[in-house]
């Protein structure tokens, strides 16, 4: 099969590119002047928004696909990607909330883009309860698209209205300067890295998903 | 003429299949009962006849369209083993909201007539909660009349009533048929759904046993399909 | 014109619902009422700091109040299936999604001004309701974005085998832009900084805006089964 073939040649890519991409991230990168190497945690904390990003996307693409052609296989995808997605969000609120701790001296900050993330994390966890609540695979693919549209829609809205309303807050966030060329360099890496892992991870689950189905109608094809 | 045609329908749910590949044909003015024990998969069935529900696969066509594509909700009238109706407003405010979902003209005449030939104008301003099962029934089924369809489609309609009730309802199943509506009723009472049908069908575990003219059926066949399942109505 | 008529039989629908069953403006009047009470012990606010708390003890009970409302308007629907003679029937899935939303868009702001007026009396701070032309566009574009957003996911939840306890947990984090907006621009107002709130009130518009057309276009994906 040519997926198998794929996530193959992806885990072994991977298996190059991940302590790779550790090894530039803790050896190859400076340490940064005012942070020192905690600013290290912030090469992954990125790679995991970006990864996020990419399955919150694939969610809002799949889902709009599905209530057009009604495929339900488009559902195991938008499912797939939710579920990378909130595992990948969470990595990035734990990350950023470890960063926080020793720079800006809390454990949570009210930052628009950490808030953002936040804000989706809940949306996609309302998505799963949902789709844990129906049982006609049919009516959860039609319902979980719809709710795979309007979350993605909010990103944008939440994105600007914490923006507005942190600007009236006082602010512990400060925009860094421009980035040490090496630096650059690794957190290109460290993105293509998370990038791979993502595609992955979704092709990955999305097999299991298949596979799990091909399984089911077996199940019944041997009731019949 | 055919006004519905299914061509293999099934219906996964989550951990079960409804229906294991349907077809069907059902002419104007038709009626067909289909008989079947519980959980065979009458009502998945009667949903998609419906439109409200979509099948996991196949195809299902109204007037030779696709359903997407035809008028079959708006020509449809529908009742499933629930009322469908307010239960907080009255009798008359009920079918009030139907005529004007219809956008009918002369509104209160037809009410009037509607509710008096069903024997509910007495009733007409207590509310739906206040309503015996069987007077319920009545009204929801009363709904049919006033917005004129053209596909009737019953789910279990002499279900919880006595056998004064399941008589009435008869009737009334019969003069709508008498009407030249298609109409499909789902029920395990043999005797009521023979004396309705012109078209008996059986589905048994998702699979239609049979469809066939209601003259080349016996109705022993029909009992014997039921006590085989374990489940015989007399 | 039919599109809008047939909005209008499903609000008439609703609001003769509501006079005959007393189910959910009833009850959203209750809780709001009980919500303020609630705040004021635990907050205990004083002069001096109220108009600081106001808007946003106001716009969480509107936003709680409001998913009790909305939750009970779709129970009333899936309750005996009665939404099913609208779907076998002419009026359009965008119709009757326009009627419930109209619904509640009335239902809302009935409750918030009643929240409004007792906020007046039991927090002693009767200059709200002076500067209330002033706090409307906020209010109403606020309580229309709720409305939009709640009319789609609480048909949604009420599929679901949670029933409408499923409401909440889709709602709020969806209609956060909402009550950052309207929490803002009423502080704002009420603290002498009117000028300032115009951009939130441009944000609530366009947040209306955008879930209008999305939930016109979805909507009748929820009314299959």
């Amino acid at each position: 099969m040519k997926t198998d073939r794929t996530i193959t040649i992806l885990f072994f890519l991977l298996l190059v590119m991940m302590p790779l991409d550790f090894f530039l991230i803790f050896r190859v990168a400076p340490t940064e002047k005012v942070m020192g190497d905690v600013q290290r945690i912030f090469y992954l904390h990125v790679s995991l928004a970006l990864g996020a990003f990419l399955a919150f996307t694939g969610v809002f693409v799949s889902s709009i696909i599905f209530l057009w052609k009604k495929k339900i296989v488009l559902d195991s995808v938008a499912g797939t990607c939710a579920g990378i997605g909130v595992l990948f969000s969470t990595l990035v609120l734990i990350t950023g909330s470890m960063w926080a701790r020793p720079i800006w001296n809390v454990w949570w900050t009210w930052d628009p883009r950490l808030l953002t993330v936040l804000i989706l994390w809940f949306i996609y966890i309302g998505y799963f309860l949902l789709r844990g609540g129906i049982a006609d695979k049919f009516k959860k693919a039609q319902y979980s698209a719809v709710i795979g549209i309007i979350g993605y829609v909010d990103i944008p809205v939440v994105r600007y209205a914490t923006k507005w309303w942190n600007s009236i807050h006082p602010l512990l966030s400060q925009e860094g300067g421009g980035l040490d060329p090496v630096m650059k360099k690794v957190m290109l890496f460290s993105l293509a890295t998370f990038a791979v892992l993502t595609i992955f991870l979704f092709l990955f689950r999305f097999r299991l998903a298949r596979i799990e189905e091909r399984l089911e109608i077996l199940k019944k094809k041997m009731e019949d | 003429m055919n006004i519905i045609k299914l061509k293999g329908i099934r219906k996964h749910y989550h951990a079960r299949t409804a229906l294991k590949g349907i077809d069907m044909d059902i002419g104007a003015g038709a009626c067909i009962t289909v008989f079947g024990p519980n959980g065979a998969g009458k009502t998945t069935l009667l949903k998609i006849i419906s439109g409200i529900m979509a099948p996991t696969e196949g195809k299902a066509f109204y007037n030779s369209r696709a359903y997407s594509e035809s008028d079959i909700k708006k020509e449809t009238f529908y009742l499933g083993h629930k009322t469908s109706l307010y239960n907080a407003l009255t009798v008359m405010e009920n079918m009030d909201f139907v005529c004007r979902l219809f956008s009918f003209k002369q509104r209160e005449k037809s009410v009037e007539s509607t509710l008096r030939k069903h024997g509910l104008w007495e009733r007409r301003n207590d509310p739906v909660n206040d309503l015996s099962q069987g007077m319920k029934k009545r009204l929801a089924l009363a709904k049919g009349f006033i917005t004129d369809p053209k596909v009737v489609i019953l789910d279990e309609p002499f279900t919880g009533l006595d056998i004064r009730w399941r008589s009435s309802i008869l009737s009334k199943i019969k003069e709508i048929k008498r009407q030249g509506k298609s109409v499909i009723v789902s029920t395990h009472l043999v005797e009521e759904g023979c004396e309705l049908a012109d078209h008996v069908a059986f589905l048994r575990k998702g699979k239609l046993l049979f469809i066939n003219r209601r003259e080349e059926v016996d109705a022993k066949e029909i009992y014997r399909l039921f006590a085989s399942t374990g489940e015989a109505r007399l | 014109m039919s599109f809008i008529g047939d909005a209008l039989t499903i609000l008439r629908k609703d609001l003769l619902l509501e006079l005959r069953g007393r189910e959910s403006l009833s009850l959203m009047l209750f809780l709001s009422l009980l919500l303020l009470v609630i705040f004021n012990f635990a907050l205990n606010p004083d002069k001096d700091n109220v108009s600081s708390m106001a808007s946003g003890i106001l716009w969480v009970i509107f936003a709680f109040s409001g998913i009790l409302g909305m939750g009970r308007m779709s129970v009333a629907e899936r309750d005996e299936d009665a939404y099913l003679s609208v779907i076998f029937s002419p009026v359009s899935a965008e119709s009757f999604y326009l009627g419930k939303a109209l619904g509640n868009l009335l239902f809302l702001m009935i409750m918030e001004c009643f929240t409004l007026f007792f906020f007046a009396i039991l927090f002693d701070f009767e200059k709200i309701i002076g500067l209330l032309p002033q706090l409307l566009p906020a209010l109403f574009l606020g309580t229309l974005g709720f409305s939009l957003v709640g009319t789609l996911f609480s048909f949604l939840s009420t599929a679901s085998r949670y029933g409408e306890i499923l409401l909440p947990f889709l709602y709020l984090p969806v209609v956060v832009p909402v009550i950052l907006g309207g929490v803002t621009s009423m502080d704002m107002i009420l603290n002498g900084k009117s000028g300032e709130a115009g951009k939130w009130i441009q944000l609530l518009a366009v947040f209306d805006m955008l879930y209008l057309a999305i939930s016109l276009l979805v909507f009748r994906y929820l009314i299959e089964e």
